[in-house]
């Protein structure tokens, strides 16, 4: 292969794996809002959350001098993925079944207090600089020309792949063939109905945001691991950039959270290795008023009906 | 009541000093000393008064200035501007005429406007912004270089130690690190070397992956990053991942221990440009131990600046024979101080003409130390 080809094959790479974890997060998105409607806002202080606890529990681990790798990452997973889907029941608990009913602009402004909240309450536990953990997965593939370029892939990126998929094909299949699954699909059709029919529809969407919650965790882990720093603001950004993927795939659909995240995070990492870097949040977001203009209900969103 | 006995408190208090001043006053010469004793940046303040407050009992100690002691009196900016104009206002009624501060930039500004209007000396010892000499004042000085000469020196020790093969700037678009990485490029282009790449990076951003590789494709050797440690600590982090192996530079901004946190073993080696310990010196050890020994805290970056003001006034109070502005101004343009910084002289704006940083090598547990020139 030529020194370009294996050039963007690096790049193709890097934007595969950033986009993988754009992906996970905006399922938690794209869930609450196909079933309610609604933006949760507070979803990327539950992914900053996953990251902060998962950090505390490896740190722990290995200061009491365990040395296991794959135990102490299933169990900092398992920690995560509990204390934010606590979180994530009860943001809904609080910020949106009381306000079920009202007018669709409170839940949000009560959900961006909650996110508010939540930053500042981190803030003020954990203090606001970087916390950072060392590198726990190190190593990586390196193939191609030394001569011309060497394309890397470290375990680390593999690692990021792998979860997202088996994520990804577990919620599927959750969605599609579980009984909760279907009472989901229900709800997010039309929610009157299902509660007629003897489902309990708060339970179903607290589920929702469980669910999303625990996916976040995941990415908290998996990216806290990856970049090794953590601090209370990452969920702002974090959460930016997937509610872009989610609206990119289409707000609602889950296949097009997947898809918006990783034509995001590809499309991220080619502005930067064609352009100068500065460009990077320009094109994407062009990218994303561009889709939206020829497709304004996303690249895999079902186009709104009108219901009289 | 609470109130009642405060007044009376403050009103006893002010007796006080009015009588001990009455008292001494032909034998001492009162020294100002202004910056934050209190707010969020009241621990740069500190800093300044441990420096003056050291001198000042050294001074004392051998003897005074031609006869007379050396007396402190502490205003407090709360490093605001308006408390800045206030309190400059209130040390010209109060009749001092030699002021060590102010220490943030922003209160130092509007104040020196008062005290050169008002023919009052000041001589700032934390303030680094460039806009405070460049008014034509005949009474400001300093004891700290400035911001924009790390660029240059930065630029100067590329150019003449490092002589990278193939170089890139990096930025983290903001004014300090953008600014810093400008005055890089420029330094380097007189010199007629130019970087392949000059890119801004999103602080905040977590991942540098895409930014890497194009550094690698342009087998760069020697990175210079205008920005602070967050970005700079993952970029070395990621680049250590990546097997990227080029030198980093950066300025004062990345010099902190979290650096080392973030990167772990890849700030080892790192460059950096930051003012010079000088409680490291030699020469200051004395002074280290007179500090240490009154339960103060010697390392701050504004003690031994602040502690320098201090010399240079008495300096030159001694070598005029006078205590008059204009006339110490003047003199302290034209000679040469041996200070605790080191020899200092001036240049016209009442800037140093020698910058107080130094390049140092940073290493993974978080210290530093020179870097060979």
């Amino acid at each position: 292969m030529s020194e370009a080809s294996l050039y963007f094959l690096q790049q193709l790479i890097n934007g595969l794996t950033i986009g993988s974890t754009y992906a996970l997060i905006a399922i938690g998105y794209t869930m609450v809002y196909g079933i309610i409607g609604m933006i949760n806002f507070a979803h990327g202080e539950i992914y900053m959350i996953g990251s902060y606890i998962s950090f505390i529990v490896i740190a722990g681990l290995l200061g009491m001098g365990m040395v296991a790798l794959p135990v102490i990452l299933v169990i900092a997973l398992v920690i995560a993925v509990f204390t934010a889907s606590t979180y994530g029941w009860a943001v809904e608990r609080v910020a949106y079944r009381p306000l079920r009913g009202s007018n669709r602009l409170i839940p949000l402004i009560s959900a961006i207090g909650m996110s508010i909240f939540l930053q500042n309450y981190v803030v003020l536990a954990q203090g606001s600089r970087d916390v950072a953990l060392a590198p726990q997965i190190s190593g990586s593939w390196t193939f191609g020309d030394p001569q011309l370029f060497e394309v890397s892939l470290s375990y680390m990126q593999l690692l990021i792949w792998v979860v997202t998929v088996v994520c990804m094909t577990a919620l599927t299949l959750f969605i599609s063939r579980s009984r909760m699954g279907r009472a989901c699909r229900a709800c997010s059709e039309d929610q009157g109905m299902t509660n007629l029919l003897g489902i309990d529809t708060n339970r179903t969407i607290a589920m929702t945001f469980v669910i999303g919650a625990a996916l976040a965790a995941v990415a908290g882990l998996l990216l806290g691991l990856y970049y090794g720093v953590v601090n209370p603001f990452v969920g702002f950004i974090a959460g930016l950039k997937a509610f872009t993927a989610a609206v990119l795939g289409g707000i609602g659909s889950i296949p097009g959270a997947m898809l918006g995240g990783l034509i995001l995070g590809v499309t991220e990492a080619l502005t930067s290795a064609y352009f100068p870097s500065e460009y990077k949040d320009v094109v994407s977001f062009g990218l994303l008023i561009l889709i939206l203009l020829f497709r304004p209900s996303g690249l895999l969103g079902k186009p709104e009906v009108e219901k009289v | 009541m609470k109130q009642f006995s405060k007044t009376l408190l403050s009103i006893g208090t002010a007796l006080a000093i009015l009588g001990s001043a009455a008292a001494v006053q032909a034998e001492t010469i009162k020294i100002a000393l202004a910056g934050p004793s209190t707010g969020p940046v009241a621990q740069y303040g500190d800093m300044q008064k441990i420096g003056v407050m050291a001198a000042i009992d050294d001074i004392n100690k051998a003897g005074g200035v031609n006869g007379m002691q050396l007396e402190g009196v502490i205003y407090d900016d709360a490093c605001d501007p308006k408390q800045a104009v206030a309190v400059a206002n209130k040390i010209v009624n109060d009749g001092i005429t030699h002021v060590v501060g102010h220490l943030c930039s922003s209160s130092t500004e509007p104040a020196a406007d008062v005290y050169e209007e008002e023919g009052v000396l000041m001589i700032t010892a934390a303030s680094t912004s460039p806009s405070i000499t460049e008014k034509g004042h005949q009474l400001i000085f300093r004891t700290i270089g400035l911001d924009s000469l790390q660029g240059s020196m930065a630029a100067d020790y590329i150019a003449n130690t490092v002589k990278p093969k193939t170089l890139a700037i990096i930025h983290d678009k903001q004014q300090y690190g953008e600014g810093l990485a400008q005055t890089v490029k420029d330094g380097l282009e007189a010199k007629g070397i130019s970087a392949v790449m000059f890119e801004g990076v999103t602080p905040g951003d977590k991942d540098f992956s895409a930014l890497i590789a194009k550094l690698k494709k342009e087998n760069v050797d020697f990175v210079y990053y205008g920005g602070y440690h967050p970005e700079l600590g993952l970029i070395l982090r990621q680049s250590a991942e990546k097997s990227f192996n080029a030198q980093f530079m950066g300025p004062e901004g990345i010099v902190n221990a979290d650096l080392a946190k973030i990167a772990g073993d890849a700030t080892e080696g790192v460059l950096a440009t930051a003012p010079k310990s000088f409680d490291q010196n030699p020469e200051n050890k004395a002074r280290v131990e007179a500090i240490t020994a009154k339960g103060e805290d010697p390392s701050g970056p504004f003690v031994f600046t602040a502690y320098a003001a201090v010399q240079v006034m008495s300096d030159a109070i001694k070598a005029v024979g006078d205590t008059d502005p204009a006339k110490l101004a003047d003199y302290i343009r034209k000679n040469e101080f041996d200070t605790s910084i080191g020899k200092v002289t001036y240049d016209e704006k009442g800037d140093l003409t020698e910058s107080t940083f130094l390049v140092y090598s940073l290493h993974k547990d978080g210290s530093k130390t020179p870097a060979a020139q």
